[in-house]
């Protein structure tokens, strides 16, 4: 009984459109990462899911229950904020046990029920402290421990993991896959973090601008971005966007011409578009294609190298750790023409073209000036 | 499925109905006792009412007539301001080299700032009782002090001649008052980064062009706060004046504060007394706009 | 060379303080001084005998104590009336949402900054109309002029610094916005209140001007008023007794330096004199 469903919800503060029409279906069970940048509706969407803030058009149902109107202690979910919110002149028992007071729970179970949560959390030794006498790690697990403790249809995260340093992030990270494994509930996580959003969600709902940019699998967020905002918003380091225009079937900027697989983009028609490659669908290989490296950056595993292709373009390449490449050097590019996408220009361009299929094409050099 | 946009849910309807009326209490008490006697003021303003049996008659602009040819308004105003300028320039100064002083490493500091503060609580009327003691020509310690340390030869009427009045209400005001500006200017020292000084250093400024260039300038936006508001509260002082010298010798410290007494309780004047009222806080309220642009426009 | 010039700064910071306090320290010393000491010329600065006669004498032989009641009365039933309205009006001010809202908020500035002698007029009117004029009643209503915008001031700052999210995780755990102003706001906001509440008492006690206006028989009067009419009624000045009284009257104070200070720095910090 944990789906959640947006329909055609709206919110304006004053002059200012915080939300577009969001349509969002949320299955049982399901853990829906709300990704974005800031200030793109994503915490206001959660906070109107709450009942923190109010949607100015559209319904919001919880388990099938339209809930605009209901008050956020009575739609069954539990929230963890950022900040944590722990109540701090409260231990951490008096803490947990707060929304089962509220609900009226006898002060015997309630007890019980504390020491379970605790005890899933292994906090047991820290029931009787206050908030500010925790660690950043363990105020989070008690704010976890607030929310579970009441069985909630669902649970609705803001940001919980983003006050923690890199490696306690982490193991949280694990920690949270585990818990919504064990208990299976309906949960929404805002993040601004892609990193958390694709390995913990089941599905992805990338927002930008108050709009519903794709809703989807990581995989499917990640190999077939819907728009262009997607495709440069998703993957680090991003996707290289170059601008140009499609004509006689192949992709043409700065004076070089890339033969677009006919299968796939056969019945684009010719005109502006934007090109998107992957750092790691460009190798350093033979290839027609002449460059010059400008920066080569060395993360140990691997190595991020910026090419400057004739006409001024910059794109990013994955190179394996190990091989010897140092900054001013030529070399030549192969692009994997079947993972490549295209896209209609403006900043949230269409995805243009079918699905992928296709092998490695080199790259047709053409030595002309062409249009760009 | 969609809801009607006009109309704000029944949730947040309910929230706002609990804000007005969580607010309502405060609402009518403002009503009752600062917006109906405001409004009142400026009505009673244009009567001639006669205070021991409150019986008037309507006079329509007489009494800002009154107010515009008569020597008193703006023989008080000229005091309020001397008043207000001399008090609120010795605050400032004092109350900031007392805050340097107390934000270096003291002995006893704790105890040394609750000394310093203490004035500023006080009770007026005790701050006033003290002083007219200290000040007092016979016994006062002031002037025996003073003719100890060989400043002067004989004693001073501090209180019951002038300039010495003036001096004398300045001199306590500034004793009283000048705590509020420690007080705010050392929370603000306490702010400013560490790593500024060092630079300075670095760069080889000495403690004075430190203090011009480091403190000063950070200090600036708290001293416009500051100022503003010990202005408006030094314009308006009643109390003290009232107190040391009743507005005496004559009317020579007579600010506007204690016209409007005198002319509502003394001279049974209650209409004119509310003309001037009036009159006192437009000219506060023109000083005002005219300081928050000025400082708006430098800042 | 330090230490020396560490001495140095010492003596003369504190000489500096002690000066500043000196009418302080001079008033306690003469509360002491026998009646034929303090009328030597020139004065002694320090008392040769100690005497507590005056007290004594203040509180057997004058109204003194039946105007500190009126003080004590007075100030705490202003400082109630007006935290109270406060802390709920600014939980209004600060968390919710309707028109007007800022406007009020730039009133009550405004009438922070208002003369009370421009109110003083009819508010006399008023009291004495409503047949309220000489009773404690009317100063309680007439220090809220000045008490109340202020409180709500401060309050409201310090409403401001109670982080948004507590609430709304209370209200998520169940509790109403009111029950949430229970449970979770007023315990934070609590250091708050008692710093705003000592700000209230103490205006509350020191006002001199409505008391003045108001108020004029023994029974009713305050302190402030109450010991100015034993100075100017007295045929000759009784230096003395002033000086036990001016010490007597500021003990609620001395009692807040000694144990509350925090309490009042921290106000200053919310007043919105912050850079």
């Amino acid at each position: 009984m944990g789906q959640v469903t947006l329909t055609d919800v709206r919110k304006v503060f004053g002059a200012f459109t915080a939300l577009e029409g969001l349509n969002i279906d949320i299955a049982e069970g399901e853990f829906v990462a709300l990704l974005g940048p800031s200030g793109c509706g994503k915490s206001t969407t959660l906070r109107m899911l709450a009942g923190l803030d109010f949607p100015t058009a559209g319904t919001i149902s919880i388990g099938g229950r339209v809930v605009n109107d209901v008050p956020p202690g009575k739609r069954d979910i539990a929230m963890v904020f950022q900040s944590y919110a722990l109540y701090p002149h409260m231990t951490v028992a008096e803490n947990i046990a707060y929304p089962l007071k509220k609900r009226g729970m006898p002060k015997a179970e309630r007890t019980a029920a504390v020491q379970k949560a605790a005890a899933t959390l292994q906090l047991e030794p820290l029931l009787d402290r206050k908030p500010r006498q925790l660690s950043g790690g363990q105020q989070q697990r008690v704010a976890l421990g607030r929310a579970l403790v009441r069985e909630p249809k669902v649970f609705l995260l803001d940001e919980p993991l983003s006050n923690l340093d890199a490696k306690l992030r982490s193991y949280m990270r694990a920690e949270l896959i585990e818990l919504h494994r064990r208990i299976g509930k309906t949960m929404v996580y805002v993040t601004h973090d892609q990193l958390e959003a694709m390995t913990m969600a089941d599905r992805i709902a990338v927002m930008h601008g108050g709009r519903l940019q794709q809703f989807d699998t990581p995989a499917a967020v990640y190999d077939r971005p819907a728009n262009r905002f997607v495709a440069g918003f998703i993957g680090t380091p991003s996707m290289n966007l170059v601008e140009g225009a499609v004509r006689d079937g192949t992709f043409v900027f700065a004076g070089q011409a890339l033969p677009l697989p006919k299968d796939r983009f056969g019945d684009v028609p010719e005109g502006p578009a934007v090109l998107g490659l992957r750092p790691e669908d460009i190798r350093l290989e033979q290839g027609p294609l002449q460059g010059t490296l400008r920066l080569v950056e060395n993360s140990g595993h691997e190595q991020i190298v910026t090419v400057e292709v004739p006409g001024g373009t910059r794109l990013l390449v994955r190179a394996e750790a190990g091989r010897p490449l140092s900054m001013g050097q030529s070399a030549t590019l192969a692009v994997e023409t079947a993972r490549l996408h295209l896209f209609a220009p403006g900043e949230t361009g269409a995805r243009l073209g079918r699905d992928p299929g296709g092998a490695v094409v080199e790259m047709a050099p053409r030595q002309s000036g062409g249009a760009s | 499925m969609t809801a009607k946009a006009h109309t704000a849910p029944a949730l947040e309807r309910g929230y706002a109905r609990l804000g007005v009326l969580l607010i309502a209490p405060v609402i009518v008490v403002f009503s009752l006792v600062i917006v109906y006697p405001l409004l009142a003021a400026i009505y009673l303003s244009l009567f001639q009412i006669y205070t021991p049996t409150l019986q008037g008659s309507f006079v329509g602009v007489d009494n800002y007539m009154d107010l515009l040819t008569r020597r008193a308004f703006w023989s008080s105003l000229w005091v309020t301001l001397v008043w207000t300028f001399g008090t609120l320039s010795l605050q400032i100064v004092c109350g900031v080299g007392v805050a340097l002083l107390l934000h270096q490493n003291l002995w006893f500091r704790s105890l040394a700032r609750s000394l310093v503060l203490f004035p500023y609580f006080l009770s007026t009327v005790v701050a006033v009782l003290v002083w007219r003691w200290l000040f007092n020509d016979l016994y006062g310690a002031l002037n025996h002090g003073l003719m100890q340390i060989g400043l002067i030869d004989m004693p001073v009427d501090w209180l019951g001649s002038m300039p010495n009045a003036m001096i004398g209400i300045i001199l306590v005001g500034a004793w009283k008052y000048f705590p509020f500006v420690v007080i705010a200017v050392l929370a603000r020292l306490q702010t400013i980064p560490e790593h500024l000084y060092e630079a300075a250093k670095i760069d080889g400024a000495g403690p004075i062009a430190r203090f011009w260039d480091v403190t000063l300038p950070q200090l600036r936006s708290v001293l416009t706060v500051i100022i503003l508001l010990r202005a408006i509260w030094d314009f308006k002082e009643f109390d003290l004046i009232y107190l040391l010298t009743g507005g005496g010798p004559v009317t020579s410290t007579q600010t506007l504060a204690l016209l409007v007494y005198q002319e509502a309780f003394a001279l049974n004047e209650m209409g004119r007394a509310a003309a001037y009222s009036v009159g006192m806080m437009l000219v506060m309220l023109v000083f005002m706009i005219v300081y928050v642009r000025h400082s708006g426009r430098e800042g | 060379m330090k230490l020396l010039r560490t001495v140095a700064f010492n003596l003369f910071t504190w000489s500096l303080v002690l000066l500043i306090a000196f009418p302080l320290i001079w008033m306690v010393l003469t509360s002491l001084k026998p009646q034929t000491e303090l009328f030597r010329i020139p004065p002694t600065w320090l008392p040769q005998s100690v005497t507590f006669e005056h007290y004594w004498r203040l509180l057997t032989e004058t109204p003194f104590l039946i105007y500190f009641r009126n003080s004590v009365v007075l100030a705490t039933a202003t400082t109630l009336f007006v935290v109270t309205l406060g802390t709920v009006g600014a939980y209004s001010l600060v968390r919710f949402r309707y028109r007007g809202r800022e406007t009020l908020a730039l009133l009550v500035l405004f009438t922070y900054l208002l003369p009370s002698v421009v109110l003083i007029i009819p508010l006399y009117l008023a009291m004495v109309w409503l047949g309220l004029s000489n009773t404690l009643m009317s100063l309680v209503l007439a220090h809220t002029t000045f008490a109340l915008p202020y409180a709500l001031w401060l309050l409201r700052s310090f409403m401001e610094g109670v982080p948004e999210d507590l609430e709304s995780a209370a209200l998520v755990d169940g509790a109403t916005r009111m029950g949430a102003f229970k449970d979770i706001i007023l315990p934070q906001l609590l250091p708050g209140i008692i710093s705003t509440a000592l700000f209230t008492f103490i205006l509350s006690w020191n006002e001199y001007l409505y008391a003045l206006v108001l108020v004029n028989t023994d029974s009713v009067r305050p302190l402030t008023t109450g010991v100015m009419s034993m100075l100017i009624s007295a045929f000759n000045i009784e230096w003395s007794l002033l000086m036990a009284a001016s010490v007597m009257m500021s003990v609620p104070l001395i009692v807040v330096f000694a144990f509350l200070q925090s309490y009042l720095t921290r106000g200053f910090g919310a007043g919105g004199v912050k850079g």
